[in-house]
């Protein structure tokens, strides 16, 4: 595996099956999001002809004009980057504070903690669905954005502190002893020497519970009520339901729901995989 | 914060600091406890959130479940074990278990071999190998409720392209197989596979890479084939690695209820209908909130039962 395959490229027959698999994987991951995509710049002829096209003839933006002035596209846009970047930000404060103390700091009984948490993590929850309803009906948390953001959090902030494990292991501890000698105090360490140093743990955590509360569809379906605080998961299945032929402007609702949860994976795409690799292997 | 020349005891006050690089753990156990309040303060908001969020309701499903409330927060009363021996003699309930077996065994299945391909695939050297490292991960970020919709477009038996493709190759009357209720549950698990399949292949990549290469050369030398290699050198070392993602996988799988509720509702004729749809329905849509309780604790219990199945048998010998 490590030692270096012949990088010349010859075209020969025993390279013919890997170029076979990565044509499959290729056309699965990537195939079915070029044809959503293209569907969406097709015209309402054009996307229901009986022989498809590759390239749409007449590329038209109609769809999405449509989707951004006659849909309340527009709002659960907003709704859902508030409601996520609130996720973001509060799971990264949390996480942060919790893995610095179980696994910086190195509380006792931190390890039956950080296992407890995991394992609590574990309870599904769908499962869990009923008594929150009541619990925030009782709080009067129900149709609130903040809602959202506080089940939000729970959901993300116990898998991003298990995940940030990976990269606090990767800070030398010397580092503490110096600044130990140089009369940094605990807090002062903490915010000033690791977290520039968890830069990259940082930024996987903010991506994966960007990309949680993005595509959150359950508890968004329950704990919202209005119409003008929905999110883009609960709208475009609203979209799918109310305007089942019109298959174009669903598909532009569609691709304007995945790009932003794309974009900023690709930005922080390799700190991310490296952090879920870290966060299983160590 | 603190200067140089502050308190006394400031080297005291950092926790794990100096007794970290010791290999003893006394000097840890000798500082006084109070020097651990920062760390339990960190630790603090997470604990009183999960309390908050998890721990809570599920001391509530518990107390729910010996109520007989219809409706979500409605009034009610104690009424025992009621609703137990009503699910456990509703024939519905155990075919909804039944079926999440199903679902969890082929997610399971279907995802662990594309992601063992996958993985294997990305591993190599190459610049394609490593920008797909990146690229592979896509399905996994795109919302649910898109997935349903690309995978009902493509498979629209009048303008999808999958029955048109079918149809290329000889496969003609190719309807929409979330509508047939032989084919909704395997088309689903297929779903969820394309959806789920590059969280397993990005892990199983990592643990790949921390197998050291020395070993790979020596079994080469020792004239071990590819096959031999996977089984005798490969396969034990990511064990530990598929254990984890086959716990954590299983209790991700199981508790899915978006892709299936979006595409199929539990249709058709409750074909696809999982423990926790049914238990969905039961709470939201016939408004018997005790009774999706009363599920919820039993399929819990059943949840807890597999993971310490999996924990005491399936866990590998090296980690014990």
């Amino acid at each position: 595996m490590t030692s270096a395959p012949p990088v010349t490229s010859r075209l020969s027959w025993a390279r013919l099956p890997r170029l076979v698999t990565w044509t499959v994987l290729t056309a699965i991951v990537l195939g079915p999001l070029y044809w959503i995509t293209i569907s969406a710049f097709k015209d309402r002829e054009e996307i229901l002809r009986t022989t498809p096209t590759l390239i749409p003839t007449h590329p038209t933006l109609d769809n999405f004009r449509q989707l951004f002035t006659a849909t309340d596209y527009p709002s659960y846009l907003t709704n859902s980057f508030v409601i996520a970047l609130s996720t973001a930000f509060c799971t990264v404060l949390v996480s942060f504070a919790a893995a610095y103390g179980l696994y910086r700091l190195r509380i006792p009984g931190g390890n039956k903690l950080a296992g407890a948490i995991l394992v609590a993590y574990m309870i599904p929850g769908t499962l869990l669905l009923v008594p929150l309803y009541q619990a925030f009906a009782a709080v009067e948390l129900i149709d609130t954005r903040n809602a959202l953001v506080i089940v939000n959090v729970a959901f993300t902030a116990p898998f991003c502190t298990w995940l940030l494990r990976g990269f606090f292991f990767a800070i030398p501890r010397d580092i503490d002893e110096a600044a130990a000698v140089d009369g940094a105090g605990p807090v002062r360490m903490m915010l000033r020497i690791v977290l520039p140093l968890l830069a990259p743990g940082i930024s996987t955590v903010a991506v994966y519970a960007f990309v949680f509360s993005w595509t959150e569809f359950v508890f968004a379906s329950q704990l919202i009520v209005s119409d003008q605080l929905k999110t883009l998961p609960i709208g475009l299945s609203a979209i799918m339901g109310q305007y089942t032929v019109n298959w174009g402007l669903l598909m532009a609702g569609t691709v304007c729901t995945v790009i932003p949860a794309i974009v900023p994976f690709l930005f922080a795409g390799r700190y991310f995989v490296g952090g879920l690799t870290a966060g299983a292997v160590k | 914060m603190s200067s140089r020349n502050a308190v006394p005891g400031t080297g005291e006050v950092l926790p794990g600091t100096r007794a970290a690089g010791r290999p003893a753990t006394a000097a840890r156990r000798r500082r006084p406890w109070h020097t651990h309040l920062l760390g339990y303060g960190l630790v603090a908001p997470l604990v009183l959130l999960m309390l908050g969020v998890i721990g809570y309701p599920l001391l509530n499903t518990v107390l729910l479940s010996l109520q007989d409330q219809g409706v979500v927060g409605s009034s009610s009363n104690f009424v025992g074990l009621d609703n137990y021996t009503e699910a456990f003699g509703d024939g519905a309930f155990w075919a909804a278990i039944g079926r999440s077996g199903i679902w969890l065994a082929g997610n399971l299945l279907v995802q662990t071999l594309i992601a063992f391909g996958t993985a294997l695939l990305i591993g190599r050297s190459g610049r394609w190998a490593r920008a797909s490292r990146t690229w592979v991960l896509i399905p996994w970020v795109i919302p649910t409720v898109a997935v349903a919709v690309i995978w009902q477009w493509l498979s629209n038996s009048n303008y999808g392209i999958v029955p048109k493709l079918a149809a290329a190759v000889g496969i003609d009357g190719l309807g929409s197989p979330f509508g047939d209720s032989a084919l909704a549950m395997p088309a689903l698990i297929l779903m969820n596979s394309w959806h789920w399949f590059p969280l397993g292949a990005v892990v199983i990549f990592g643990a790949l890479r921390t197998i050291p290469g020395e070993i790979y050369e020596a079994a080469r030398v020792d004239g071990a084939d590819a096959w031999r290699i996977f089984w005798r050198i490969t396969f034990p070392l990511l064990q530990p690695v598929l254990f984890a993602l086959g716990l954590v996988g299983s209790l991700w799988s199981f508790n899915i209820v978006d892709s299936i509720y979006l595409v199929t509702k539990g249709g058709p004729a409750d074909a696809t209908t999982t423990a926790p749809i049914f238990i969905y329905n039961k709470a939201f849509n016939q408004f018997q909130a005790s009774d999706a309780a009363a599920v919820s604790v039993i399929t819990i219990i059943l949840l807890a039962a597999v993971a310490f199945f999996y924990i005491r048998v399936a866990k590998p010998k090296e980690d014990s």
